[in-house]
């Protein structure tokens, strides 16, 4: 009796009342502040119904039709990708980030460019020798973290400075093609989705090859796998992920891995889309990370660990992806590159200020 | 679950500052460990270079070095204050480059003084600085996110400023703060004086004013300093706001060791440096613990590395590579000794 007694006592902490005592509208604005992919869907809506707007009223330089959004996911297949490496990053907690994968991208894709064109290897083994490269410039981050504790900030600010240096020592600043590199442009180019392609538009091959792949393995391992439920354990609390027989260091280790494989990925797909392996592919302006770290904040991933979906990083990318295309129709040249940078920065700017709100008033994003 | 699938659980740390040697000490050393490792490195480093380079230990080569380092480390000098308070401003970049042209294109269009064109570089700073500080302080959001956002921000008006295209035949009005002659007073280079100066006044204010130690507090426990009646979030905000006015001298250091055209790579990858600069000077990035003599020999270590590689005749972009050694080096030393002092 006692029992019941104290439990009946314990106040639950800010949990929303009951559904049914509260009117439509309010659940609505509850769904939309708290659970992010709600939100990110309603704004991809608002992006294509304005810019279809501006289209039929002839404000845009170009149709801003399915065939142009299809073939505008070409940017999306990087930035997923390397969103997807950072949500498993900044998932495992303690402040997890990843400043290198850029400087990941330029250095396999120089080795990988080298392999494929330069030193005659075939397509399989060239990629195997990206993913593997890749793999291990991540465990470099992984054992800084997990094992000798460094913060991810500087671990990896540390070797985003000496991949970026060695990519550009190995290639002597040229970037490396041949015919091979070349041919393989064609896997960057669209193609006609058997059956039903006649009846929808053109869609990249690397959203076929690379993005979607990803995108399955990801989401399987986060929701399938015992590793990818421990590493919401240890983001949440390592301390009580650790008091609870996880063993934190080789799976906070696995995830800057994990990265860095994503990222020698992308960078596969940054030669086929380039022509050639260039030195400062992921580093060149802004650099391919902080992109995919806004795309991790704008899917509703704590900065703060354990909270993260493979569906928001997918929107969020759809949405800034779609955006930017329209951007581009509806400020042509310089303009439209330049205003790019408004929307993103007020994008993650209203996005974290969201975050903390939702965090305040419904206790949880 | 058997008790033999069990880790062993990480033992809470013990509060800082035990052991029996250091209770009476209120302050920490006026110089720590770190620093004199630094300052021997940094001269092993300057002996080494001028053995293999006979030209590196030469007015001509070190005045250049010390001006290059100035801007650097006069805004790493802002950024100790912002890493004490575990913040972090990767906006620095953008912040520069907004400031620069912003002063190139007014002193190109109008004939304005010294005097007017480094306050006008220090007040536009200083707003963009506290822009970052209100979103962070009051905004209550992760300092690195929003200064990702802000970075955008500024970026994208500094290029509406730049229009497209280079600003040309920028007046020599700030010269007093370049390379050439009459950037230098009995042979020290102005820019580098002057940051020496604000650091001085950073040092004291840090160690010995109320204000620097709330700051101290702040980044060693929030809650616990606002308990103890710190107010927290004016002092954050102030902590960016006086890195934005230091972004604008800085500014005015960048340009004035240019050339009389800005282009529009200006400030990019500065806020990396700044920030390389500050943690291999031994300020811990989760707050805390940090000090200015630090950042400042860390900038100048950063630029002796980058300086010497050239003049070794190495390729430059190895630079990089040493600095991301240095890094790791001077943080994985500082997280050893922090574990030992753990154990002992």
């Amino acid at each position: 009796m006692t029992l019941v007694n104290e439990t009946t006592h314990i106040q639950v902490p800010k949990q929303p009342k009951k559904p049914g005592g509260r009117s439509v509208a309010s659940r609505g604005l509850e769904a939309l502040l708290t659970n992010r992919v709600v939100l990110l869907a309603v704004l991809i809506v608002i992006v294509l119904v304005v810019m279809t707007i501006l289209d039929t009223t002839g404000q845009l330089s170009g149709p801003y039709n399915a065939d142009y959004l299809a073939s505008s996911l070409i940017s999306a297949v990087p930035l997923a990708m390397l969103g997807m490496a950072q949500l498993l990053v900044i998932l495992s907690g303690k402040g997890g980030i990843d400043l290198s994968v850029g400087s990941i991208v330029s250095l396999t894709g120089i080795l990988f460019g080298l392999a494929y064109g330069p030193g005659g290897w075939d397509f399989i083994p060239a990629l195997l020798l990206a993913v593997v490269a890749g793999g291990v410039f991540g465990a470099v981050n992984g054992v800084l973290v997990a094992y000798i504790g460094f913060p991810p900030l500087i671990a990896t600010l540390a070797t985003y400075y000496a991949y970026r240096s060695l990519a550009l020592v190995i290639s002597n600043q040229k970037p490396v093609s041949s015919t091979s590199i070349q041919d393989f442009y064609s896997a960057a180019q669209s193609v006609e989705i058997p059956l039903i392609g006649a009846t929808i538009p053109l869609v990249p091959l690397g959203i076929f090859t690379f993005l979607i792949p990803t995108v399955i393995v990801v989401w399987i391992v986060l929701n399938k796998t015992t590793f990818g439920r421990r590493l919401y354990a240890i983001g949440t609390n390592d301390v009580a992920a650790q008091w609870s027989g996880i063993n934190v260091r080789p799976n906070r280790m696995a995830v800057y891995a994990i990265s860095g494989v994503i990222a020698g990925l992308v960078s596969v797909v940054t030669v086929a889309q380039f022509a050639s392996a260039r030195p400062d592919a992921g580093t060149s302006g802004n650099g391919m990370a902080l992109p995919a770290i806004t795309i991790a904040v704008l899917g509703g991933v704590a900065i703060t660990g354990g909270i993260g979906r493979v569906s928001g990083i997918v929107l969020a990318t759809l949405l800034i992806v779609w955006l930017n295309a329209g951007i581009l129709l509806a400020l042509p040249g310089n303009d439209g590159s330049q205003f790019q940078l408004l929307a993103l920065g007020l994008v993650l700017v209203f996005a974290s200020l969201l975050n903390g709100l939702t965090k305040r008033k419904y206790g949880g994003i | 679950m058997t008790i033999d699938e069990r880790t062993r659980p990480a033992p809470a740390s013990p509060p800082r500052g035990s052991g029996s040697a250091t209770a009476k000490r209120i302050l920490p050393l006026p110089v720590t460990g770190q620093e004199f490792v630094l300052i021997g490195v940094i001269v092993v480093l300057w002996v080494l270079l001028g053995i293999f380079t006979p030209a590196f230990l030469t007015a001509n080569s070190i005045q250049p070095l010390l001006v290059s380092v100035a801007p650097i480390a006069l805004i790493g000098v802002g950024m100790t204050f912002i890493i004490i308070t575990a913040g972090i401003d990767v906006s620095v970049g953008g912040a520069i480059m907004l400031c620069a042209v912003v002063v190139a294109k007014t002193m190109v269009s109008v004939d304005i003084p010294l005097i007017g064109a480094v306050a006008l570089a220090v007040a536009l700073g200083l707003v963009l600085g506290l822009v970052n500080g209100v979103l962070i302080a009051y905004g209550r959001v992760a300092a690195i996110i929003i200064t990702f956002g802000t970075a955008n921000l500024f970026q994208f008006f500094a290029l509406r400023v730049f229009g497209s295209s280079t600003v040309n035949g920028i007046p020599s009005t700030l010269e007093v703060f370049g390379r050439g002659e009459a950037g230098r007073t009995l042979g020290v280079p102005n820019s580098f004086a002057i940051m020496i100066v604000i650091a001085a006044v950073a040092w004291w204010y840090l160690r010995h004013a109320a204000g620097g130690r709330h700051l101290f507090a702040i980044g060693g426990n929030t809650n616990a300093a606002r308990l103890v009646g710190i107010k927290v979030q004016p002092r954050v905000m102030l902590a960016y706001g006086l890195t934005g006015a230091l972004v604008g001298l800085g500014a005015c250091f960048i340009l004035a060791s240019g050339t009389a055209t800005l282009d529009q790579s200006v400030g990019a990858g500065k806020e990396l440096q700044v920030i390389a600069a500050v943690v291999i000077g031994g300020t811990s990035i989760l707050g805390g613990r940090g000090s200015v003599i630090g950042t400042v020999l860390g900038a100048i270590l950063v630029q002796t590395v980058t300086s010497g590689v050239t003049q070794l005749g190495w390729p430059s972009q190895l630079a990089n590579l040493f600095v991301g050694i240095f890094i790791i080096i001077a943080v994985g030393t500082d997280l050893l000794r922090e574990r030992a002092r753990r154990k002992a």
